[in-house]
């Protein structure tokens, strides 16, 4: 770059700094507001008791004591609840992506009898609120016996019609010629599927099992009516528990809302990627 | 399925039995690749549609083995009982507030972080993403602890400039509100995101041709940059309002509809008469309600998930 070049680029930033300084405020209030309550709670969760009400409010403990931490590890079943939640989460995600793909393979490159019909039927069962299966979807559980039971938390979730969309759409785009010459090599449909289409769609399935991970990491509803007992609670369950009958303690609370998120964030952190993408088949949240 | 792939490629005519017929192999090979999935989604989601529907005409509760029907019996009911239309009024006042309140500050800060000056944008698409990892419970834990009265940071911070002390979750005529703002964090960053991407796909060109033609930045943005993001802007009202007219966790673990069915939500409805009250056949009828609330939005929803 000559001199003369960047006297200009000087006199250009002079002029655009007064914007510069008004979208960056806007923009540190923006972080602030977003991460905000969750640095709150997490430096809340090192509070004493009685210092969760002082007014003013302490944003940055005057002592750190571990205390919430043990209480909720040592007189909750936190730890379990944690477990019960990355095994469903984990076999819920593995599950789904294996009936879905096997699903979305047939619709996308086989032709059947019925195929568009069945395919028009499950784009139209996304207009059905969950609210209104809730009932039907919780007797059958009963009556298959597997109320208050991992099964009963893990089976109902398998069949992810967002899913099938999502990988037929992806499987779609994979050229037929590698599929004939798999099965010119003697592979049978099934190889076909297992080591040509699955490999190929690994960023569709990445991006699903983030989708489904993280649904059934925060799902409440569905382990509030079918679980009883709380040593089977998954960790929203155990969230909404702690609020609803031990006394509230805000100490104890954050420590455990606090815990309850951070293995998602490391995961995000590591993929953020496949949760953008997931974030359009609009099933992240809700 | 070994077997089938061999005869679909020798033996392409009608002939032999009906079962040994390649038309008939392939559809069976095919079958057989769906048929997990299509137990469980028989199972778990048509099955349970027609028989809440059936329910929506049956009174009892959960455990009767017999449910006597009573015909359109329950839908009468919900139009005399006296908190279903409170209910509805604080859905559609949530919905009506909460979805033009997250869309114009999602746009505006996606224009916000989509300014040319801003760089590490990636960064900001995170920041704005990780409150929509929280479970609704955390979420509301969270915010119980920063919305309470007194002792609240929010409250705290609100009286340094002089706002009085606002009961978010306790006073009637502002729960409603506490619930808005705890669900505006959690789902704001959906909106960004989509509204970021779908800005940036805008080509250069076209906010220089309107530049050279005079407009300023406020004209580029609303004639030139929103119309073209119109059916992202639609997507995200869509799914913004089936989600408004769902809302129940949040609500479930801040307030549960409290305090005097303030914040009772059509959902929170069908919950507590299903599983809390015994009136299965009130509770489906409201989820048949609701079913014609969502169908007309979700539709928009089906098309473009059907189009891509």
């Amino acid at each position: 770059m000559t001199p003369i070049d960047l006297r200009i680029d000087w006199r250009k930033r002079l002029r655009i700094l007064p914007q510069a300084v008004v979208v960056y405020v806007l923009l540190a209030l923006l972080v602030i507001i977003m991460l905000g309550p969750y640095l709150y709670i997490f430096s809340s969760s090192f509070k004493e008791t009685y210092t969760l009400i002082s007014i003013p409010p302490q944003i940055i403990p005057e002592q750190f004591v571990w205390d919430n931490y043990t209480y909720i590890l040592s007189e909750l079943p936190f730890s379990l609840w944690f477990f019960n939640t990355i095994l469903v989460a984990v076999l819920v995600t593995v599950g789904t992506v294996l009936i879905d793909a096997l699903a979305a393979y047939a619709f996308a490159k086989k032709e059947f009898w019925g195929r568009d019909v069945l395919f028009g039927l499950m784009l139209a069962t996304i207009m059905i609120p969950g609210a209104l299966l809730l009932i039907p979807a919780f007797l059958i559980t009963n009556w298959l016996g597997l109320l208050n039971s991992y099964g009963g938390l893990i089976i109902p979730a398998l069949a992810n019609v967002l899913g099938v969309f999502l990988l037929r759409q992806f499987m779609q785009t994979i050229p037929e010629e590698l599929e004939h010459a798999a099965r010119i090599d003697g592979c049978t449909d099934f190889g076909v599927f297992w080591r040509i289409i699955l490999p190929l769609s690994a960023p569709a399935l990445a991006t699903l099992s983030i989708v489904v991970f993280t649904s059934q990491w925060n799902n409440l509803v569905w382990p509030l009516v079918v679980l009883n007992d709380k040593d089977l609670y998954t960790l929203p369950l155990g969230l909404a528990l702690l609020r609803s009958e031990f006394q509230v303690n805000y100490g104890i609370t954050s420590a455990a809302a606090f815990l309850s998120v951070v293995p998602l964030l490391i995961v995000f952190l590591f993929l953020q990627r496949y949760f953008l993408e997931g974030l359009t088949v609009g099933a992240v949240k809700g | 399925m070994t077997a089938s792939s061999g005869a679909s490629q020798t033996t392409q005519g009608q002939s032999g039995p009906f079962w040994g017929r390649a038309a008939v192999r392939r559809n069976l090979n095919a079958y057989a690749f769906i048929l997990p999935f299509m137990v469980l989604f028989a199972v778990f989601n048509i099955g349970p549609f027609f028989w809440a529907l059936w329910l929506s005409l049956l009174r009892g509760d959960l455990v009767d083995q017999v449910k006597p029907f009573v015909g359109y019996q329950n839908y009468v009911s919900l139009t005399t009982d006296s908190i279903t239309l409170k209910v509805f009024l604080n859905s559609l006042q949530y919905t009506v507030s909460v979805v033009p309140i997250a869309v114009v500050t999602a746009l505006a800060l996606a224009f916000l972080i989509g300014n040319k000056l801003v760089r590490f944008k990636d960064f900001y698409r995170a920041v704005v993403f990780f409150p929509l990892l929280a479970s609704a419970a955390a979420t509301a834990q969270i915010w119980s602890y920063i919305l309470a009265p007194r002792y609240g940071v929010l409250t705290y911070l609100l009286g340094l400039v002089g706002v009085p002390e606002i009961y978010w979750l306790s006073d009637p005529d502002w729960a409603l509100y506490g619930i808005l703002l705890v669900e505006w964090w959690r789902g704001i960053g959906f909106h960004i995101i989509l509204f970021l991407a779908a800005m940036l796909g805008v080509p250069e060109e076209l906010h220089e041709a309107a530049r050279i033609d005079g407009a300023n930045a406020w004209q580029v943005a609303t004639r030139v940059t929103i119309p073209l993001m119109r059916p992202v802007i639609l997507f995200s009202v869509v799914m913004g309002t089936i989600w408004a007219f769902q809302l129940f966790d949040t609500v479930f673990v801040l307030t549960n509809g409290g305090p005097v069915h303030a914040t009772a939500t059509i959902v929170w409805y069908i919950y507590n008469h299903a599983f809390r009250y015994g009136q299965v056949g009130m509770a489906a009828a409201m989820g048949v309600v609701l079913l014609l609330i969502i169908m007309p939005i979700s539709y928009v929803q089906m098309k473009v998930l059907g189009e891509r």
